[in-house]
């Protein structure tokens, strides 16, 4: 009998398990990211600097290529430095990606009023996070540790020496370091996107999350004469924690480096703050005080 | 097991008690939840919903605690809540689908009865349109469609004719009534509009200021005044009214020849004129009167002033 004939009847067929709910959530987050083109183009040219990061790998690998290609210029090292440099490349294409897609997937549904009905469904408000998390996190997958962990791998077999073993940190720092950016990113573009409705307003407003407190911050450590100001530029304090995690050399003058207990407690600050926003955004019901 | 069960039910919002001290138990198939605006109709079904968590008292629905099996709950429950509230991006069929899988459908099953429930409802033809281009009327039945896809236990209707032309709030009628026809789901229509819930329900919540002003099983009231008949007559009416009486029923007579009669079940309207006709009395006007809503809702408003506990009317 075609669907058009079918009366209203009850439903007695099988049900998925209740846990798996905030999948389905995951699953409509992902196709609404991914079904624009900009993503698509967004994740194409996040890709770019992993193909010449694979030559490069190629060419320190391949000393005929080498010398075809670079003519006797300056030799490839690929070390921890190599990878930091990749990394921090791959984590700030994350943010372009976050502040695209963070909005998409939480805008529209706050935008058209959808929580009401989305959260009288079997699903809680933190089930419904963590299925937009999680959609938001696999993304920023695709363009951060697993490029980079591909570049590890290819390094790792086309390595003539037992490179593997002694820089096997390296795949742990790479692994570590893109999560600590990835669940930043994910609870920072999801507050926002909760915070602000509109897309466009909410995908600048996390790029301002991002660089605003690095000025500030600059603005303070330079009246103040203090280091401390420099807990608030996240690009600095994620430089030096990625730096760390892959043990790769230090970058800033030892005067101006942070402890990693002060950073931890920062980006902890910085997640409390989020979800902090979104506890009072993400409600089937706003309730007014008074 | 009542549909709903209010056990000193209290709701407290930013400071305000909104719901206070709810006691009673709903088992009709189709509850209607009366009230003026800010009466509470809403917070009591966000409330029933787990939205809002009791400040003391129990709410069940179908059995189930509010406050500790929300899931459980959610998952018997179809919702269409009074706004605006869908995915304006997504088209119909998959916005239902989506809200489907959500409420445990498996995909596959979730896409069918998606198209089942769009074509249930009457938007079959528009169902891959984006539910941002439709008219309010749609956006209406989509959240409707939605409510229904995982075939619920209890359908929760929270203004369901809000905003609707006459002929939209007739479809929107008469869809209630075929769910209630069905008799596989039990329905909770919230409304201000007295003649949606007289036309959709049997049993009848009234809310007043956050307490409950009424519970009243419609369809009993109503049977209990089927025989209550006024007449507009011409003539003597005495002979008429004492006969009447030897018959057994109940007869009153006022000026211009009106006569109220209650009349017991065993008797029928062609009686009044047989009778009529022995006495040479000319029955002009009859009309068979019973208890309407409205005449409940008022009186449970004038009850209310005065009273501290719930009335069953």
């Amino acid at each position: 009998m075609s669907v058009f004939e079918h009366d209203y009847r009850p439903y007695d067929g099988r049900l998925t398990p209740l846990g798996t709910r905030p999948l389905v959530l995951t699953r409509y987050a992902m196709a609404e990211a991914w079904a624009s083109k900009i993503t698509i183009g967004l994740f194409i040219f996040a890709l770019l600097p992993c193909v010449v990061a694979l030559v490069m790998i190629y060419l320190a690998n391949n000393p005929l290529a080498r010398a075809l290609v670079m003519r006797g210029g300056p030799s490839l090292s690929i070390d921890a430095g190599f990878f930091l440099h990749a990394l921090e490349t791959q984590c700030w294409f994350g943010l372009v990606l976050t502040s695209w897609i963070a909005p998409r997937l939480v805008s529209f549904d706050l935008g058209d009023n959808a929580l009401p009905i989305l959260l009288s469904h079997p699903i809680s408000r933190f089930g419904y996070l963590l299925g937009k998390s999680v959609a938001l996190a696999l993304s920023l997958s695709y363009v951060t540790w697993i490029p980079c962990l591909v570049l590890f791998v290819y390094q790792c077999y086309s390595s003539p020496q037992p490179w593997t073993l002694s820089h096997l940190s390296l795949a742990v720092g790479i692994f570590g370091g893109s999560w600590v950016w990835i669940v930043l990113l994910s609870m920072v573009g999801l507050a926002v996107s909760a915070w602000v409705k509109w897309r466009v307003i909410a995908t600048g407003a996390i790029f301002a999350m991002v660089f605003v407190p690095a000025g500030v911050g600059g603005i303070a450590s330079a009246i103040l004469r203090t280091k401390w100001g420099l807990l608030l530029n996240l690009p600095v304090v994620m430089s030096e924690i990625w730096q760390r995690m892959l043990g790769a050399p230090a970058v800033m003058p030892e005067r101006l480096q942070l402890p990693s207990f002060a950073m931890a407690v920062v980006l902890a600050a910085a997640c409390l703050l989020c979800v902090a926003v979104l506890n009072v955004r993400i409600r089937a019901r706003e309730v007014v005080r008074g | 097991m009542g549909v709903i069960e209010l056990d000193r039910l209290e709701v407290r919002l930013g400071g305000r008690t909104v719901l206070a001290g709810l006691t009673g138990e709903l088992r009709g198939h189709a509850i209607g939840l009366l009230g003026p605006n800010g009466a509470g109709k809403s917070t009591l079904i966000n409330t029933l919903l787990g939205f809002h968590e009791p400040a003391s008292g129990v709410a069940r629905v179908l059995g189930l605690d509010a406050r500790v099996d929300r899931m459980r709950i959610r998952q018997s429950v179809g919702y269409m809540p009074e706004n605006d509230s869908f995915i304006g991006n997504m088209n119909g069929v998959r916005f239902v689908r989506y809200m489907a899988e959500l409420a445990g459908l498996p995909p596959a099953e979730a896409l069918e009865r998606a198209h089942e429930a769009l074509f249930y409802v009457g938007l079959g033809e528009v169902r891959y349109r984006k539910i941002s281009t439709y008219s309010l009327g749609m956006k209406q039945l989509i959240k409707l469609a939605q409510g229904l896809a995982h075939g619920p236990k209890l359908l929760i209707l929270d203004e369901p004719t809000n905003g609707l032309d006459p002929t939209a709030r007739q479809r929107m009628i008469q869809l209630i009534k075929d769910i209630r026809k069905q008799g596989a789901t039990h329905l909770l229509i919230s409304s201000h509009l007295l003649r949606d819930i007289d036309e959709t329900c049997d049993e009848v919540l009234i809310l007043n200021k956050g307490r409950i002003a009424a519970i009243s099983n419609i369809e009993e009231e109503r049977r209990s005044h089927r025989n209550f008949i006024e007449l507009e007559m011409a003539g003597s009416t005495e002979g008429f009214t004492k006969k009447m009486q030897s018959l057994g029923c109940e007869c009153a007579s006022f000026a211009g020849g009106r006569v109220k009669v209650v009349m017991p079940d065993a008797m029928s309207a062609r009686d009044l004129y047989v009778t009529a006709g022995e006495f040479g009395v000319q029955i002009r006007r009859i009309q068979l009167r019973r208890d309407s809503l409205e005449d409940i809702f008022l009186r449970a408003m004038e009850y209310e002033g005065s009273r501290v506990d719930h009335v069953r009317v």
